[in-house]
Parts: C-alpha cells; structure tokens; sequence
C-alpha cells in the first residue's frame, strides 16, 4: 500500500515538474531571453578589458627635443595610445573634461639640456581621478614608464656600459601569475557573467513561478487538487534547476571553452553538483521573496533590490578584500561568495574538494537554510 | 491627442500604482536601498591584498624589503611561510593572493654589488586585481633599487648621499589626479551610481505596466475605448516618469549630502539631464512590456537590456575609450554610458551644457527612437 502511495507521490511531482517546463517553452520571448543569457551575454562580456587598456595620453611638450620623445615612446600600446599633442596646459585640460583623453603629460622646457647637465627635472602628469580605478592603474604605469627611464638616464650618467649591469646592486622581480598567466580578462568577464546569469535566473523564475499562480487565480486550482504544498513547489525548482544546468552546460562548452578557448581545469561533475546545490540554495530566496508578494511587478523589483547588491558585492566584479570590515563579514552570508570561490576554484585553478570544502560547507548550510525557511514560508500560505 | 484623456489615463494609472502600496514603497525604497549598499560596499580601491613572505635570507636588508610591502596599506601581511611549497594550497584556499619568495644570499650579493631576482607569485583569477597588484610590486621595487642605487654611487663614486640621490634619480614625477585629487573611489561611486540606479530601476517600473494589462485582459477595455494609443502609452508612462525623476532627486540628495560627492557643475542642467535620461530608460521599459505577452518574460528582457549595459558599457569599470572596437560599438548602443559622462561631469569635472550638449542630444535621440518603435509596436488591434 505504502508502495502505491509512493509512486503516486512521484508520478504527481513528475508530471508537475513537466508542467512548468511546458509552461515555459509556450514563452517564446521567455526564452529568447533565457537563451541570449547563456550565450550571447557571455560572448559580450568577454570583449571588455578590465585593465589598463589604450588609455588616452595627450602630452605638451615644450622641450620637442629628442630625449623628449624618446619619453613619449616609452608611452606605449597596450596601456597607453597617443592621443595628440597641445600647446598649453588649458587645452588639455579642456580635453580632460571632455573625456576625449585620460592622462596629461607635461615636458617642461630645457628638458633635454637639463638632463644632460645633470640636474633634476620635473615632468608633470595630470590623471583623471574622476574613475578611480583607472585613475590608480594609469598613474602606477606612468609612474613606472617615467621610474624606470630615470634609472637608464641615472646610469648614462655615471658612463655606465649597460652590459655591466650586473655589477650594480639591484633587485630585479620576476613576476609569476598563477592560474591565468597572461592576465587575459576574457577568462574572468565570462565567467563573472555566467554566474551572475545563474543567480538572477535561479532567483527570479521560481520566484515568478509562484506569484504567477497567485496573480492569475490558478492557485485555487492547484489547493483543490490533492497536492501537498511540498509538491506544489519542488517540482517549480526542480524544473527552474534543471534549465539552469542545461543552460550553464550550453554556455560553459559552447562559449566558455567552444569560443573562448578557456582551460576547465577541474572536475566538472563537481562543478556542476555546486551549479545544482547553488541554484537550489537562490531558488529557496526566490520562494521566500514570491511570498511577500502578490504580483509579479512586486517580484521584480523585490529581486531587483536582492539580486544587485548580492551580485555587485560577492566578489564577482569587485575584490571583497578592498570593501569595509562589516560588509567583508556580511557577505559571508551570501550563497554566491561561496559560489564564486568554488567555481573560479575549480574551473581555473583546478581545486577539489580538498581544498574548497569549507566553501562547500558553506555553501550547503546556508542553502539548507535558506531553502527550508522559503519552503516554511511557502507552506504557510496555504493555511 | 487629447490631454484630457491622457490625464485620465495617467490618474488610472497613478490609483493603482497608489493602491498597490507595497509596490509604491519598493518604488522608492528601491533605488536608494541600491545607492546606499553600492555607495558604502562598492569600493574600488585595490587595498589589503592578503599576502604572504618566504624569507631564505633572514638578514636585516631582506627583511627591509619585506617590510616595504608588509608596512603598505596595499597589501595585508598574513605571516611568514617557512617554504613555498607551502604556498600553492593557501592560494588555492583564496587566503593569500601574492607571495614574496626572498632568495637565499640576497643581502650578501646586493653587498657585493650583484644583482638579486626576487619571486613574486601572483593570484591570476581577478584580473585587474592582478595587474594592479603586479604595479604596486613593480613600483616599491623601482623605488628600493633607486635607494639602492644612491647607496652605490655615494659609495663608489664618492659623492655625498644628497648629491648621490639626484643623480641616481634625475626625472622627478610630480603626480596630481585631477578632479577627484585624493581619488576617493566613494565620490566616483556615487556620480556613477546615479547612472546605474536610473539606468535599472524605471525600467522594471514601467515593463510589467502594459504587459500586465494584457496578461489580465483589461487591455480590452482600452482596446474598446475611444483613446488612441498614443494617448494611452503617454498617459500609462506619465507616472513612471514622475516617479523616477523624484527617485533622481533623492539619489542626487544622498550623493551630495550622505556620501559628501562634491557636486561643481549646474544643477539645472544635470536636473533637466536626469529627466531626458529616465524618459530614454522608462522607453526601455516601455519597448520591453510592448513587445512580450508575460510578466516573466518582460522581467527576464529588462534585465537582459539593462543590467549588463549599465555594469560593463558604461563606463562604470572601464572607460569607453579603452576598448576594442567591437566594445565601444556595443557601449554607443546603450544610453548608459553618455549618462555617465553628463553624471561625472556634472559631479567632479565641474563641467556643464557647454561640453556636454552632444550626451544630451544623443539621449533624446535614444528616447526618441525607443517612443517611437514602441508605439508602432503597440497595436489596439491584436492579432489572434
């Protein structure tokens, strides 16, 4: 008896489970959408430079000699491009506040003849600080390119023969990039993207799934039927689930590895184990937002207001070392910090479980919770 | 076009917002919850980068070096490794992201006038995190070599210390960061914020309106009535926009007042910006809840059109000039990025109409073609 009683309970769950699917392949632009996230998003996001990339130089020089320009060559692609010359300090300013042009290099007057007769110069450089991330990368290379012209000219001075270079003390720094050696940002952008993608949608359609019964009446359908709560909503995140991980599957071999040619280094099963656990873990949140409210305007802005900070503040776009102590330990609580650790973990650096299970643990309890607690929540409803 | 049904439409409209008060409040509450969380946990800055040091050497000249990175409020010391293969599984555990590796002998050969190469490891996964660290390393060491270098020559060609140091070091960078002169990255945060929060919120405001009423059916009773669509998309958006341009204020007022962004340009114009911006995002909406025929499917669009632009083709991380091609096409299909010009501009440059007349235009050419597709879309004569 207890048998039969068991397979009704699947067969209800299964052919729930396909009514979702169904309802969502009738909605043509639904998954246009759904499918432009996964593949042409991504592609669009690995055209972006998060480095110092062309920035524009503008210089006035005032010396025109050739020590001067042996300076401005120095100001080279890729970091920098030439973006003309101009005549006095306002002008490039007024370029400056234009944004047609980032730093401003200034070479005062004598500078070749001082040089040569030994005495100090100042050469000026105006940065744009009103983008301070690029304001702080652009000053560290002009500081560099300026730095290490001085030390050459330092030892034309004293009539040093380069090739003695190795009787002056002088530390030289190799530096080694661990996991993406060239420092090539389309392996980052992508995958950033890939995981802000499966966030919004593993807490948005589950989310819209249920308001959506609610906003037009077919709920009073699904209470009258002999469904328990629990199968009213596993099969909503077991369909949403199952179309996250198809849907990471198409992006992760189609563009991630198919046209990018990024090196997955781990193992897959256990990348994708986590893609399942997480979209499970944000379907919990989706739940809990979907009952606090009674139509779909109230969901969007509700995951509107969840899903940015969770996503901007994660660490998928900015360093959570930087950000201030509070909200270091605040993001502790959002699945997607440990999401992001497990999967640039295992898709670039190649880590297991050995090393990443206490993201894992992490990861699972607050998913746990946060499943049970929108289930609780959902149940309630029905009372 | 009649006004007064188009305020008709619009008091319609303007009740169900009202009456929905959960939805009038996350109207508001919305974007200023976005500002506040942006504006106090969006830093930029590359700060505290946890690191650690292999020290072969353990003399007072190795540890001098260390120091310097140990004493920089770029990196945050996380202790002394006793060897590097020790290193790989703390990198892998995300608990350092740079390691200094000091040879054996590094005293000794400097002394003896012989150069010494120092390893340094780098965590690649964060790019710009890496590039930017890679500076700061690149940078402290250029300047103990310039030290080094004055030690050598007051030594060997026996010219006193301060003579010394200015041959060693004969170009003087004399740095100044123009409009932002501390580059505190909460100003920037703040001027681009506006940009983000406009650039999101009325479109999800304004997508669910019309899709909504097609979803329910009361679309029929305007498709029955005597109002044009032109009046009835003008009268259903005329809300939405009051809303945003109010919520452009409030975003204004906690910029300047909460977060202390200096504001130097005309308020007037960045006021009459905002208001042709929010018509040009509110037609993003707009276009979205035309074309769909459900809710969920016009929330997945808007965010598809909205959130991606306003992060990566704004100008937010990375300025337009600096990418390929391909990029800074994408970047001119947005409305985005000639806001954050007007936004920047209007905040830290100090400009005004004068140089920034050209976004302007452009965003009211933006709506304009956004209004326009819209209302050839929207048909009182549906199919099927």
């Amino acid at each position: 008896m207890l048998g039969e009683e068991f397979k009704l309970w699947w067969i209800r769950l299964w052919s729930l489970t396909l009514k979702e699917l169904l309802q969502l392949s009738r909605d043509g632009f639904l998954i246009i959408a759904i499918v432009y996230m996964f593949t042409l998003d991504i592609w669009l996001s690995g055209n972006v430079h998060l480095e110092l990339h062309r920035a524009t130089l503008i210089v006035r020089d005032a010396d025109h000699s050739e020590v001067s320009r042996e300076l401005i060559a120095n100001f080279r692609y890729p970091y920098f491009k030439l973006g003309g010359e101009v005549f006095d300090e306002r002008e490039g300013i007024w370029m400056l506040d234009r944004n047609e042009a980032i730093v401003l290099l200034d070479i005062p007057e004598n500078f070749m003849r001082d040089l040569r007769s030994g005495r100090t110069v100042d050469v000026q450089v105006m940065v744009d600080g009103s983008n301070t991330v690029i304001g702080t990368l652009a000053s560290n290379y002009a500081g560099r390119i300026i730095g290490e012209y001085g030390l050459d000219r330092a030892l034309e001075r004293i009539k040093f023969h380069p090739d003695k270079l190795e009787t002056v003390p002088r530390v030289d720094v190799r530096v080694r990039v661990w996991y993406n050696p060239n420092q090539e940002d389309f392996w980052f952008l992508p995958i950033s993207e890939l995981l802000t993608v499966i966030t919004i949608l593993g807490l948005m359609l589950p989310a819209a799934a249920a308001v959506r019964e609610k906003e037009r009446g077919t709920i009073e359908q699904l209470l009258v039927s002999p469904l328990t709560p629990a199968q009213i909503m596993i099969p909503k995140v077991v369909s949403m689930t199952l179309v996250v991980i198809v849907g990471t599957a198409f992006s992760l071999f189609g563009v991630i590895k198919g046209v990018f040619g990024i090196p997955v280094k781990g193992n897959l099963g256990f990348f994708f184990l986590t893609v399942a656990l997480y979209t499970v873990a944000v379907s919990g949140m989706g739940l809990f937002i979907s009952t606090f409210t009674r139509n779909l305007a109230q969901v969007a802005m509700l995951v509107l207001v969840v899903a940015m900070p969770v996503v901007l503040l994660s660490g998928a776009w900015t360093p959570p070392e930087a950000m201030p102590v509070w909200l270091r330990r605040a993001i502790h609580l959002s699945p997607l910090y440990y999401f992001i650790e497990m999967s640039y973990g295992i898709l670039l650096r190649g880590a297991g479980f050995g090393a990443l299970w206490d993201s894992f643990l992490g990861l699972s309890l607050l998913g746990s919770i946060s499943f049970v607690f929108g289930a609780y929540r959902f149940r309630r409803q029905f009372r | 076009m009649n006004i007064e049904r188009i305020l008709a439409i619009a008091h319609k409209e303007w009740r169900e917002i009202v009456r929905d008060r959960f939805f009038l409040a996350l109207a508001f509450v919305v974007p200023t919850v976005m500002l506040l969380v942006f504006g106090y946990g969006l830093i930029l800055d590359v700060e505290n980068i946890p690191f650690c040091v292999v020290d072969y050497d353990k003399t007072p000249l190795s540890r001098d070096y260390a120091y310097r990175f140990i004493g920089s409020r770029y990196f945050n010391f996380k202790g002394e490794v006793e060897h590097e293969q020790k290193l790989r599984s703390l990198f892998e555990r995300s608990q350092i992201r740079f390691a200094l590796i000091i040879p054996p002998n590094f005293e000794r050969d400097l002394r003896a006038g012989r150069s010494v190469t120092v390893q340094s490891l780098i965590d690649g996964v964060f790019p710009f995190r890496a590039t930017t660290s890679k500076g700061y390393v690149l940078a402290m060491n250029t300047a103990f070599n310039g030290e080094l270098l004055t030690d050598y020559f007051s030594k060997h060609v026996g010219i006193p210390p301060d003579q010394a140091e200015k041959l060693a070091q004969p170009v003087n960078i004399q740095l100044r960061y123009l409009y932002n002169q501390e580059l505190r990255s909460t100003w920037s945060v703040a001027a681009v914020m506006i940009m983000f929060v406009l650039m999101v919120s009325p479109p999800f405001l304004t997508a669910m309106g019309i899709v909504r009423e097609k979803e329910s059916g009361s679309i029929y009773n305007i498709y029955c009535s005597t109002v044009t669509r032109t009046e009835f998309l003008l009268g259903k958006l005329t809300p939405y926009v009051i809303i945003s341009t109010i919520n452009s204020l409030i975003l204004w007022a906690l910029s300047v007042f909460l977060f202390g962004a200096p504001f130097k340009g005309d308020p007037i114009f960045f006021f009459f910006a905002s208001v042709v911006y929010v018509v040009c995002t509110t037609g993003i909406g707009l276009l979205v809840s035309v074309m769909v025929r459900t809710q969920v499917a016009a929330m997945m669009i808007t965010v598809v059109l909205t959130v991606v632009p306003a992060v990566l083709y704004s100008g937010l991380l990375i300025p337009i000039s600096s990418m390929e091609p391909m990029g800074q096409f994408q970047a001119h299909l947005f409305p985005a990025m000639y806001f954050t010009d007007i936004a920047l501009g209007s905040f830290l440059k100090g400009v005004g109409i004068k140089e920034l007349w050209g976004k302007v235009v452009a965003l009211a050419i933006y709506a304009a073609i956004l209004w326009a597709i819209s209302f050839m879309l929207f048909s009182k004569r549906p199919k099927s």
